[in-house]
């Protein structure tokens, strides 16, 4: 079969009732998690990933993926009308996107973002249709050595990239991977760290710490406020730019795809670090960067279109090689793998339907989202008007019960309850919770391939520096490497202390 | 004659008191030196675990060597993580901990695993409902018993009629 026929496939099953109903759910909750401040992807993904368990696998991730990039959208909102990130990758649209809105230009600041997101989001998953196939190809042909270099790489990029004390990531590396050696052991059986308790054996569930690392602990941090939201209310007929709106953001719509592509390949914090890319390079090249900060409209549509871009880019590592860059598809590669899917080089011929019925709804979910946000832009605005102490009730009941329907144990509500509570007293200290989460996906895996590496190669620590192992590397490391060069080049760190100092 | 001084009740003082004073207001320098020591204490504790398990060899490792790898890891970047903090200047810098609505849902959610079976799931859930609707959102007992009829109505419509979850239905 050849490309086209498994997207007319993937088509079939996006376009299916099912595919679109779950399609339509994940973006409206995805925009809504965006848009409430404190709930990013992450959480809103967690908080509905046991809804998806009695789904089938295609249908499942649809909907998972779409909160993911309608979170991106959702993020916008606030941050326009009310100078609050929905989440982080809509700090820097917080910066000219509310000056508009100020200067009663909300309208169209909102539709750039949502048209730029569009555009940004469709272009990223063309990338994804093109570049993941012929990389998994590759990767089929390596072995494990190789994928445990990959893995290593991955994880001490995140250490290096992720924001704040880097001594503090490396530490919730170690954690998370050490956290992920509960259980049986995958070579011989022998069981590790569950204390005779069996319902440790098949390892810490990892919806319930991913719920309560990031959804509980984020609930708990937020209770702590009781600031009220005055939001810009913006009119319907307003949101049409004007002909100079067009002109300007136009190729800063253009730049945006191509950065938020690029970008969402170095791991950690991509979505971040493009907006912020984006934002620098736009004022370097605007004829009047001086009305940056004081409501330029390329300064809404660049950062907003790199961050959607991230989304389609994110998805490569994980479908072509099963190894997610940032949390959010961490989280996804959990959700494939509770469905009995496996994410990387063999999901494109063992499970084909999944990858393109997965691209296939990521191109409707885009026109669904840029069809939900416009319109009724007013009503998610009026989100912000629920009290958010009302919100914590109905996502704590959801949280519970859909954890306890995993594995129907009391003990995974006991491990989200109690890792809610580390993961508030880790984030009040400044420790990152995405590094512990992508090292607890990996480690499992990691621990397997280096035995099973070891073992092949009777017991020679040279498998991992044989040809194959140093061409993956250093090629890995030359991109990483160029494109952190290049977002410290484009001015990232300035527009990061920017922000800092506005802030 | 001795004149009785009345004895005043100040337990209710004083708990009024507390709940003044909370949250806690922890230094940055002594809450990152304690929190690094835990750390430190759970890579150490893996570390104790591992040696119980067979650790294979360097060339072929057994189920035990890459979590005392990880352990001992996670004890040193926690010992550096504390030495620094404690090196740091002193400031001012603090972390509040422990805010009233924070304990309250904290207490609330440690209760939810202890009842969920014996109790059953919507009671429980209904009585976690209860606590947080009304001493943390601050809604009367009526619209709070309101919305939870509702709520927990529209959780056992979605989950046992249309997803077809079993949840536990307790002694009734």
């Amino acid at each position: 079969m050849s490309g086209l026929d498994h997207l007319i496939g993937g088509f079939s099953v996006a376009l299916s009732w099912k595919g679109l109903l779950y399609c339509f759910i994940g973006c409206l909750w995805g925009t809504v998690v965006g848009v409430l401040p404190g709930l990013g992807p992450l959480a809103g993904m967690t908080l509905l990933l046991p809804l998806t368990f009695g789904l089938d696998p295609t249908i499942g991730i649809i909907m998972l993926t779409g909160i993911f990039y309608g979170a991106m959208y959702g993020g916008s909102t606030t941050s326009i009308l009310v100078r609050i990130p929905g989440e982080a990758a809509s700090v820097v649209t917080c910066i000219d996107g509310y000056e508009m809105a100020r200067q009663g230009r909300a309208g169209p600041a909102l539709m750039i973002a949502a048209v730029g997101s569009f555009i940004g989001g469709t272009f990223s998953i063309l990338g994804l249709m093109f570049i993941a196939p012929p990389l998994a190809k590759v990767m089929i042909a390596i072995g494990p050595s190789v994928e445990v270099v990959l893995m290593l790489l991955a994880l001490a990029v995140i250490s290096f990239v992720s924001p704040g004390s880097r001594m503090k990531t490396a530490t919730m590396v170690v954690f998370g991977l050490l956290l992920g050696t509960i259980g049986l052991d995958n070579l011989t059986g022998v069981a590790r760290f569950t204390f005779g308790n069996p319902d440790l054996s098949g390892g810490l569930s990892f919806a319930a710490l991913a719920i309560g690392l990031f959804g509980l602990s984020e609930i708990l941090i937020n209770l702590e406020t009781t600031e009220t939201i005055k939001a810009i209310q913006p009119k319907l007929r307003d949101l049409v730019p004007r002909w100079n709106d067009l002109r300007e953001s136009g190729p800063a719509v253009g730049r945006g795809s191509v950065i938020g592509f690029i970008f969402g390949i170095i791991p950690g914090a991509s979505h971040v670090v493009s907006t912020f890319v984006s934002y620098a390079v736009e004022k370097r090249l605007s004829r009047h960067p001086e009305q940056f900060g004081k409501g330029a409209i390329a300064g809404v549509a660049g950062p907003e279109t790199a961050n959607n871009a991230v989304t389609g880019t994110a998805m490569i590592p994980l479908l072509a090689l099963g190894i997610p860059s940032i949390p959010a598809t961490a989280l996804l590669l959990s959700a494939l793998t509770i469905h009995g899917v496996q994410p990387g080089p063999l999901l494109l011929t063992d499970r084909p339907e999944v990858f393109w019925g997965l691209v296939a709804s990521m191109y409707i979910g885009n026109l669904i989202l840029l069809a939900l946000n416009l319109p009724l832009v007013g009503l998610f605005v009026n989100l912000l008007r629920i009290p958010y102490r009302w919100l914590v009730v109905i996502i704590l009941v959801i949280s519970i019960i859909g954890i306890y329907s995993v594995n129907f144990s009391t003990v995974d509500i006991w491990i989200m309850v109690i890792s809610g509570g580390i993961g508030y007293v880790l984030r009040k200290f400044g420790y990152e919770m995405a590094p512990l989460l992508l090292a607890l996906v990996l480690g499992d895996r990691l621990e397997a391939n280096f035995r099973v590496a070891l073992t092949m190669s009777g017991g020679s620590y040279a498998t991992f520096f044989d040809t194959a192992s140093i061409i993956v590397l250093g090629s890995a490391l030359a991109i990483l490497l160029v494109m952190q060069g290049l977002a410290w080049a484009l001015g990232y760190r300035k527009s990061l202390a920017d922000e800092a100092e506005r802030a | 004659m001795v004149e009785q001084t009345p004895i005043a009740d100040h337990s209710a003082d004083r708990g009024r008191e507390r709940a003044r004073r909370l949250p806690f207001a922890i230094s940055v320098r002594w809450g990152g030196v304690v929190l690094a020591g835990a750390l430190a204490v759970t890579g150490l504790v893996f570390v104790w675990q591992s040696t119980m398990l067979d650790l294979g060899g360097i060339g072929l490792p057994g189920p035990g060597l890459f979590p005392l790898v990880l352990g001992v890891l996670l004890a040193v970047f926690s010992l550096v993580i504390g030495v620094e903090s404690w090196r740091a200047p002193a400031t001012e810098r603090t972390v509040e901990l422990g805010h009233p609505h924070v304990l309250i849902t904290a207490a609330a959610l440690l209760a939810v695993p202890v009842l969920f079976e014996p109790l059953g799931a919507y009671l429980t859930l209904a009585l976690l409902s209860a606590v947080l609707l009304v001493f943390v959102a601050r809604l009367s007992l009526w619209l709070a018993a309101i919305w939870i009829a509702l709520g927990m109505a529209a959780c056992w419509y979605l989950f046992e009629v249309l997803l077809g979850v079993r949840l536990p239905a307790g002694p009734f």
